[in-house]
């Protein structure tokens, strides 16, 4: 039963508990931010260039001044001069003097309704000197190309990090492989389009309604770019329909509805049709990576070299951060010591790339899976034990200074190989006729939390316990879909032998919660699960003292069984939660039972050259998959997919598998569909009829398995589960592919044409060898 | 503009209202009738977010004008569970099979699952798939959306 006075039922944690919003989805009562209304409220519609870089020479804005129902017309020269950014200062809140991509926002109408303000817009003359354009990274870095801003050479961020002797690893390595790698921009492609209500309050302060992923984050890029004191902004997450990073610095519709709403007074909503969506939100960041790879006879990688040039867009939002987990996360998955990496982040003509799920890890996973596959071929080993020749292991540390509390790749990759067949599968080339089958495998490592920046990497959470015995718990980490309000509510109940349903989790606000980073690097799980487990046990011990003195008996011999505190082995002596925290009150002047805890991340902020325990605790996942190539159609089919996580304890295995199911698409999508199409800067499919996100008959019935490496750090040994599945598929794919049909893709995403003219030319070379 | 008087029956319930021709029927149901569980996410029909049910047809209220739905019927999630709240089998599965995460494309999945299920009450998986093909999800790689609607499908055809 009990244990020193612990609380018993483990129930909760572990299970499969339905998500706690889940009733509100279901019956269309969850208000997104398009559903809610203000009185007095505005609608605000965006002007964008039409050029990829041109002088703003003049705009005329007297005709949309004057249509019945606007109420405001501003351009670049309404706002803040100072340049803002979160982290370079490249930007204003609407373009002054030049336009540096084709979308970008340059003026802005204010109108009683959304039509009213779209045909406004079109009364907006501006006149533009066209400038030449550079769309191309690797071209943007040569000399002479335009410059996008002044002073940088285009260059808009770099990296170097060298580590052992790279040089002496390839001479001893049995087998040396280098290829270039092309990976496109992926658009998140989160259902819900970025929206924003914006609301002055009369008093010179602002509040912000908006589905953000960081509320505090939210604040701190609206006070840069208003020019306005924290304490003057209030930001409110609104429940979100998806961020996959898209909504972590959205730097455009929160911000310029802001500054709308103070300009006119009054509440502004902001709403990005798809098309605004696809132009202003920061897709993944765009690579090109060079890699070079030596391995021993046995296996061992013995060197990794790499090269990347990735694709910054007109303005800097976070990948510099993506550039920098491209240049080195992956290296901590394996056993290496010898890693050496340059990567170059050039501005371009283009939309702005950024921070995507896997934040950069994918742009390396695709690339080294891809690599280990034709090393083992090289040396006449199985792509899978060489990755488990390699693999890290727990209490390891790699060759960044990552200490391993918990690894389960070896497990993953095994439990992945097996569950697709690969034994009968890999390597045996049976078919010759129009369609072929083969398998490959990727495995990827991440974090849970990443302390990059500052030199705290926590999570607080409030439990507060209202008189009926119902928890509010309050916190400023955000679930923007993953579920991560029910995985708090699943800790709070446990901790305090409550039902799930006496828990609710308030809206995230910046004027009530406790400071918090957000819902980035798949870290709320780990950071804010562990403060949530924190306040429970806090609150708990408040509730036992009421009681302790109440009833005059020892906290130690009080549990709490479904909501009732009592004396061990005695049911009826003791009181309901609800009488305690009543009592507490009206015994404490009024003070209600209020227990407010935090964690901070054992991690450590890497040192200059990079080096640093940076995460509470390391995921790893595997995934295989088998295609089938139809040499007819150049078409590439999904037969099976496993991906397998290594998330430390499952918390929640509904929410897990869903997790890895839906990065999993995404991965698969990547690979094969996706990618944004430019014509001379022009974003040419910024629709879903264009740009395919995979439908529900595209894909199979994708599989996934938990490895529970229980991780010391972990709130019960869990660790994130959010992102590392969206690694490992390309590599996989290109794997299996070429499995099936002997022909290597290192250019992203592999579509119908180009595998059949790849079969054509295999075919042409074959003939002529023979 | 010139706006024209519709009669229509939305979730039950009767409306005479006056709407401008270029009204959408999205529009209407979110903004004329307060009924914002029928989501707009592109505007083109692709998403499927704001898929109804109009005389027992699962259309996109995103490009259909609201006055093509003159006298008829149109049922909206919001009219799926009865008038005391008890959820439709539909509604129910997607709860527990992990047929939701960030809920933004839900009410248009269930929709679209509402009216296929009356067609085809015992569906295979593959049918199943092949009835989604108008709605995108970007959260769940359609598992659970798949494994809801095969559940809702059992117990349906059970009671």
């Amino acid at each position: 039963m009990t244990e020193n006075g612990k609380t018993p039922s483990p129930s909760l944690i572990g299970a499969s508990v339905p998500q706690v919003t889940a009733r509100a989805k279901v019956t269309g009562a969850a208000q997104y931010v398009a559903d809610m209304k203000m009185a007095g409220m505005l609608h605000a519609k965006i002007l964008r260039s039409p050029y990829p870089h041109a002088r703003i020479v003049g705009i005329d804005t007297s005709r949309a001044r004057v249509v019945k129902g606007v109420r405001l017309v501003v351009t670049g020269e309404d706002v803040p001069e100072r340049r803002w950014g979160v982290i370079k200062k490249d930007q204003h809140i609407l373009a002054r003097d030049k336009v540096r991509f084709v979308g970008q926002e340059v003026a802005a109408v204010v109108a009683i309704d959304e039509n009213t303000a779209i045909d406004a817009l079109e009364l907006i003359h501006v006149e533009y000197e066209q400038l030449p354009a550079v769309f191309d990274p690797a071209s943007a870095l040569e000399p002479g190309a335009p410059e996008i801003h002044d002073g940088t050479g285009n260059l808009a961020w770099e990296v170097r990090i060298d580590r052992g002797d790279v040089e002496a690893g390839f001479k001893r390595a049995a087998a040396v492989y280098e290829a270039t790698y092309d990976m496109p921009y992926q658009y998140p492609g989160y259902m819900e389009p970025m929206g924003t209500i914006a609301a002055p309050d009369g008093s010179g302060r602002l509040t912000i309604w908006a589905p953000v992923q960081s509320i505090f984050s939210a604040r701190a890029r609206l006070c840069d770019a208003l020019d306005l004191s924290p304490s003057k902004i209030r930001v409110i997450q609104t429940v979100t329909g998806g961020g996959f990073g898209g909504k972590v610095t959205e730097d455009s519709n929160t911000v310029i509805a802001g500054f709308l709403a103070l300009k006119a007074r009054r509440p502004v909503r902001l709403i990005n049709n798809r098309l605004e969506d696809f132009l202003s939100a920061h897709s993944s960041v765009p690579a090109r990576v060079w890699l070079k790879m030596g391995l021993a006879k046995d296996g061992e990688i013995l060197a990794k070299e790499s090269s990347i040039i990735a694709d910054n867009g007109a303005y800097t939002g976070l990948a510099t951060s993506v550039t920098y987990v491209t240049a080195m996360r992956t290296d901590s998955m394996h056993r290496l010591q010898n890693v050496r990496t340059h990567a170059r982040l050039a501005y371009t003509n283009k939309i702005p790339s950024g921070a995507f799920r896997g934040m950069g890890l994918q742009q390396m996973a695709f690339p080294l899976n891809s690599h280990i596959a034709m090393l083992a071929e090289m040396i006449g080993m199985d792509p899978v034990d060489v990755h488990l020749r390699n693999a890290i292991r727990t209490g390891e540390t790699s060759v960044h200074g990552w200490h391993m509390g918990s690894v389960g790749l070896s497990e993953c990759l095994i439990r992945a190989r097996d569950g697709i067949g690969w034994k009968d599968k890999y390597q045996r080339r049976q078919s010759q006729g129009a369609r072929r089958r083969g398998v490959g495998i990727g495995a990827a490592i991440h974090v849970s939390g990443n302390r990059a920046r500052d030199d705290w990497e926590g999570a607080s959470v409030i439990v507060r316990v209202n008189e009926d015995g119902r928890i509010v718990l309050i916190t400023g980490e955000s679930d923007i879909g993953q579920g991560s309000q029910t995985v708090l509510s699943q800790i709070c109940a446990h901790e305090l032998g409550i039902p799930i349903d006496h828990v609710t989790v308030a809206a995230p606000d910046t004027d009530s919660a406790p400071f918090s980073i957000g819902s980035i690097s798949s870290r709320v799980t780990t950071v804010a699960g562990n403060a949530a487990i924190r306040a429970s046990r806090l609150a708990r011990e408040k509730l036992l003292a009421v009681v302790s003195q109440k009833l005059e008996v020892a906290s130690a011999d009080l549990v709490i069984e479904d909501g009732f505190i009592h004396v061990v082995g005695a049911r009826d002596h003791g009181m309901s939660i609800a009488d305690a925290a009543r009592h507490h009150i009206f015994r404490s002047g009024g003070e209600g039972i209020y227990a407010h805890a935090t964690f901070d991340a054992p991690s450590v902020v890497p040192d200059k050259n990079f080096y640093g325990n940076v995460s509470t605790a390391y995921s790893f996942a595997a995934t295989a998959v088998e295609v089938e190539v139809d040499t007819q159609t150049g078409q590439v089919r999904i037969v099976d997919s496993l991906a397998v996580d290594d998330c430390g304890k499952a918390l929640n295995p509904l929410a897990v598998h869903g997790q890895t199911n839906g990065a999993t698409a995404q991965g698969i999508a990547w690979a094969l569909y996706e990618k944004l199409e430019f014509q001379d800067g022009q974003l040419i499919n910024g629709n879903f009829a264009d740009y395919t996100l995979p439908t529900a008959d595209s894909l199979p019935h994708l599989r996934s398995g938990i490895v529970e490496s229980n991780d010391p750090n972990g709130p019960y040994g869990a660790k994130g589960a959010s992102e590392t599945a969206v690694a490992p598929p390309a590599g996989a794919i290109a794997n299996a592919i070429y499995d099936a049909i002997g022909i290597r893709f290192n250019t992203l995403p592999i579509k119908p044409e180009d595998v059949l003219k790849a079969l054509q030319n295999q075919g042409a070379s074959g003939k002529s060898n023979a | 503009m010139e706006k024209h008087s519709i009669d229509v029956i939305v979730n039950g319930d009767d409306y005479t209202l006056e709407v401008p021709a270029r009204r959408l029927l999205a529009d209407f149901l979110r903004d004329d009738l307060g009924l914002t569980g029928t989501k707009r996410g592109c505007e083109t029909g692709i998403c499927g977010a704001c898929t109804v049910s109009v005389d027992g047809k699962a259309v996109k209220s995103c490009i259909m004008l609201a006055i093509q739905a003159r006298d008829k019927q149109v049922l909206t999630i919001e009219g799926l569970s009865d008038r005391d709240g008890k959820l439709h089998p539909l509604q129910q599965s997607f709860i527990e099979r992990g047929g939701l995460q960030c809920g933004f494309c839900t009410p248009g999945f269930i929709m679209t699952a509402y009216v296929f299920l009356a067609q085809v009450p015992s569906p295979r998986e593959e049918d199943i798939r092949a009835a989604l093909t108008g709605n995108l999800c970007r959260c769940t790689g359609y598992v659970g959306i798949v494994e809801s609607i095969l559940a809702a499908a059992e117990k349906m055809s059970g009671s």
